[in-house]
């Protein structure tokens, strides 16, 4: 908290370095709340904009709840009022990635696991992540979940952020946040599980 | 009793913290009992590192943006100091 008070008081001064890091500390979370409800098409106009907002109210910012917390309200905002008429509704469809998820298929009729996942040859996720194939092959799943189930993911692992904030934020039910971040989960395991077991895409 | 398919469908809300009582009890004697579970939830566990880890993608027009936010700052400030000479 001291750290942000320090950060602010150097952005309220113009500090174009603390702007910087700022924004490259910010960018991804802020881009994913735009994503989750305007779409990739608008979203980077919606975080420019966002970030031109914080900037005109930091004066203003009465430290009430975490930066993190005040610049994805005001990317949230900015979204919603983007769209403010034409409500997208948040698609709870099935996106699977593209190596499936850990569905009924897995198991026997009575509930055991048919084929039980495989044993991966590391627990490491920096040992799994220096390989750049397996880094693109990530991508590539994540790009093929939905916009909403994309970003409900990223703010959750990437972000920390906690449910409610999620909800909050996205204007998503609790137990639809839930189903989206749980199916997304699972087509992030299959690619890593068919990654391990085929060593590629 | 939980069936390994039940503990799967449990499995996020496991991590995330959100299940009743009745339910962790459950999830903790199975995962007691089945090895092939205790897997699964410590490689889900891996993967959810996994994308904490992938690293982010930067905005490829981060010069011009912290352009226009310097631009916007310095709006602000001389708006401030036009109000205070009033």
């Amino acid at each position: 908290m001291a750290d942000e008070q320090d950060l602010i008081q150097r952005l309220l001064k113009g500090d174009q370095a603390a702007y910087r890091a700022l924004v490259q500390q910010y960018q991804g979370a802020m881009r994913a709340v735009a994503i989750a409800i305007v779409g990739s098409a608008s979203a980077d106009e919606v975080v420019q904009d966002s970030w031109l907002a914080v900037v005109r109210n930091l004066p203003g910012f009465a430290g009430r709840s975490s930066l993190k917390t005040w610049l994805l309200t005001i990317t949230a905002n900015t979204a919603k009022s983007r769209l403010r008429k034409q409500r997208r509704e948040v698609s709870l469809e099935d996106v699977t990635g593209p190596h499936g998820s850990i569905d009924d298929a897995r198991f026997a009729d009575d509930g055991h696991w048919g084929r039980a996942p495989t044993l991966w040859h590391t627990d490491s996720p920096e040992a799994l992540l220096s390989e750049q194939a397996l880094r693109d092959c990530l991508e590539h799943t994540l790009a093929t979940l939905s916009e909403v189930q994309r970003s409900v993911l990223l703010l959750r692992e990437r972000q920390a952020l906690e449910l409610p904030d999620i909800c909050n934020l996205l204007d998503i039910s609790h137990s639809n946040v839930r189903v989206l971040l749980h199916r997304a989960r699972l087509s992030v395991f299959a690619t890593l599980e068919h990654f391990e077991e085929t060593g590629e895409c | 009793m939980l069936s390994c398919k039940g503990l799967v469908a449990l499995s996020s809300d496991l991590l995330d913290g959100e299940l009743t009582w009745k339910q962790r009890i459950a999830v903790r004697t199975h995962l007691a009992m089945c090895v092939h579970c205790r897997r699964f939830i410590r490689q889900l566990r891996v993967s959810q590192h996994v994308i904490r880890h992938l690293p982010d993608e930067q905005a490829p027009e981060l010069e011009a943006l912290l352009k226009a936010m310097q631009a916007q700052q310095q709006q602000g400030s001389d708006a401030d100091s036009g109000d205070s000479a009033k």
